[in-house]
């Protein structure tokens, strides 16, 4: 892990950015989130493909992407939850003095 | 919290872009990130010996296939790359070096090349030998192929080393090493080399032993060669020590009282038994002979030449193998020299002068046996005996003044007779010559001195 945050961490830092910057808008977005049944099954499509990265099920460049893949997409949701927060903390301040 | 599950329905959109850096990293990094692993594995193998090492990366799995020499070795080999960072997974398609029973090692030389085959037990001893072959016997092209193989005796190395050393006397041949057994066919380089091999075999590692050593000597040759041209007698090739050296050239001294004997001999060892004895009755054929050359290869004598009349052909055909001691074998290729042109008394007198001048028949001191070295001398007067075929001849016995006179008297007699007999002996007719004894009665030489002495103990021939 520690090799591919150095050897990507670029990307990693890219991926961030923009969970921070998708949490940051989603706080006070206006509209349709996505379906509870629909969440359920991302989630449980989610679980069963760090499962198989834990597993190391997939062979070769697929199991390397995959990895990939779940690593930026953790960090993507890590930084939406920070990012929505921050916002949301920012909003609840300004509130009570506007 | 409430909120965080809220908010996190509207994280959705972020996916899409999430999406394209993904493929972007995945479709520009792939490439980089297998070679930089490759180079890792690679290097994390550097201390670990292997054979046919062959690494290839798929994504963050690493295939390693190699030949191992110990299972240790196998299995740290694998561990050392599973312990490279970033590695995922190792595909081991590692195996052991197979088992060589029993371990053959060979080196083969012939004309232009030696030839390092079977097993060796490491890279580094295979680049070893290699080395040490290339070394010793320089410019001489080196082929490997050997493979590597588990299963050698401890101190291979040393044994091979020395076995190596032993090629370079070779001039073709193959020395096999079996497990700790020794096996060497060929022939030597040198004569003396094969004595030097099997000094060199004693030095052999603990455990090895010599099973087989069939290295045989070059052939021990000897030559002479008699110009009638250049009137020498040219001695090459081989006798076995100083000794032997002198004597072979006082013989031929002997044997060919005009011609210059020129030695070209060396002193090598590996002569075969009897060597002397045989090379001097050959010697003694040969110089009965107008013109030949005698070769003696090993035990194997080859005469060839001109005799000088028919009767010296069937003689020295039939003779020399004789004298020869046994195992020894005799080729003759004799022919009779063309007779020469009949000449008239007087110059047969003056031929046999100029012959007797030069040499002496020679007999057993106080006999009246003739040496053998007087074949050729006497083979010489027969011939020109032949030229003069009307010609009666008075054979002259001669003796100095030692002793009792009468002794002398019939001594001189028996010794003319000796002569006589010989030459009829030969084929020439009975009634041309009369032999006669003078005793010390016709000195030509004062008696007071061994060399006058020596001068006055003669035959001559007197062309009546």
């Amino acid at each position: 892990m520690a090799y591919l945050t150095t050897f990507y961490w670029g990307w990693l830092l890219g991926s961030a950015l923009l969970g921070f910057g998708m949490g940051w808008i989603s706080v006070v977005q206006h509209g349709e989130g996505v379906s509870r049944k629909l969440r359920w099954a991302l989630s449980a499509l989610v679980a069963a493909l760090i499962a198989a990265a834990l597993a190391r099920v997939v062979p070769g460049r697929f199991g390397y992407w995959l990895d990939l893949g779940l690593i930026m997409f953790a960090l993507y949701l890590c930084f939406c939850a920070v990012g929505s927060w921050l916002r949301d903390w920012v909003v609840s301040r300004s509130a009570p003095s506007a | 919290m409430h909120g965080l599950f809220r908010w996190s329905g509207k994280w959705w959109p972020g996916v899409i872009p999430l999406v394209i850096f993904w493929a972007i990293a995945a479709w520009t990094s792939t490439e980089p990130l297998e070679a930089d692993l490759a180079q890792r594995s690679t290097a994390a193998l550097k201390d670990t010996i292997l054979d046919k090492r062959r690494i290839s990366v798929a994504g963050r799995d690493v295939s390693l296939a190699a030949d191992a020499f110990s299972e240790d070795g196998r299995q740290s080999s694998v561990a050392s790359v599973e312990a490279v960072p970033g590695v995922r997974l190792v595909n081991d398609e590692t195996r052991l070096v197979p088992e060589a029973k029993p371990f053959v090692w060979s080196a083969e030389r012939d004309v232009l090349r030696v030839t390092l085959s079977g097993s060796s037990p490491l890279p580094a001893s295979k680049g070893r030998l290699m080395e040490a072959a290339r070394a010793n016997l320089g410019g001489v092209e080196v082929v490997d192929r050997m493979n590597l193989s588990r299963g050698a005796p401890p101190r291979f190395d040393n044994a091979a080393l020395l076995l190596l050393d032993q090629v370079g006397k070779l001039k073709d041949g193959k020395i096999t090493l079996s497990d700790t057994k020794v096996s060497l066919s060929g022939m030597a380089r040198e004569l003396g080399g094969r004595e030097a091999i099997a000094a060199a075999l004693k030095n052999l590692p603990e455990g090895f032993s010599v099973a087989a050593n069939e290295v045989k000597a070059p052939p021990y040759i000897f030559q002479a060669y008699k110009d009638p041209v250049a009137v020498t007698l040219t001695l090459t090739g081989n006798a076995p020590d100083n000794n032997v050296h002198a004597a072979l050239v006082a013989a031929a001294g002997r044997r060919f009282f005009s011609e210059k004997v020129v030695d070209n001999l060396k002193e090598s060892i590996g002569a075969p038994s009897g060597f002397a004895n045989a090379v001097v009755p050959a010697l003694g054929a040969l110089s009965r002979l107008s013109t030949g050359t005698l070769v003696i290869s090993d035990r194997e004598v080859k005469l060839s030449g001109d005799a000088l009349y028919e009767a010296a052909a069937v003689q020295i055909r039939a003779g020399l193998g004789k004298d020869f001691p046994q195992g020894w074998q005799f080729k003759p290729e004799i022919s009779v020299k063309p007779a020469a042109a009949p000449v008239d008394a007087t110059v047969c007198q003056q031929l046999f002068s100029e012959l007797l001048g030069k040499a002496r028949i020679r007999f057993e001191p106080g006999k009246a046996d003739i040496v053998a070295d007087s074949a050729g001398l006497l083979d010489r007067l027969i011939e020109t005996a032949l030229r003069c075929p009307t010609a009666n001849i008075e054979i002259s016995g001669h003796t100095d003044t030692d002793g009792d006179e009468a002794a002398n008297q019939a001594l001189s007699e028996k010794r003319a007779q000796a002569v006589s007999d010989y030459l009829v002996k030969a084929g020439l007719p009975a009634n041309r010559f009369s032999a006669v004894g003078y005793g010390s009665t016709q000195p030509i030489a004062a008696n007071d001195t061994d060399q006058g002495k020596a001068q006055n103990r003669r035959i001559d021939f007197v062309v009546k």
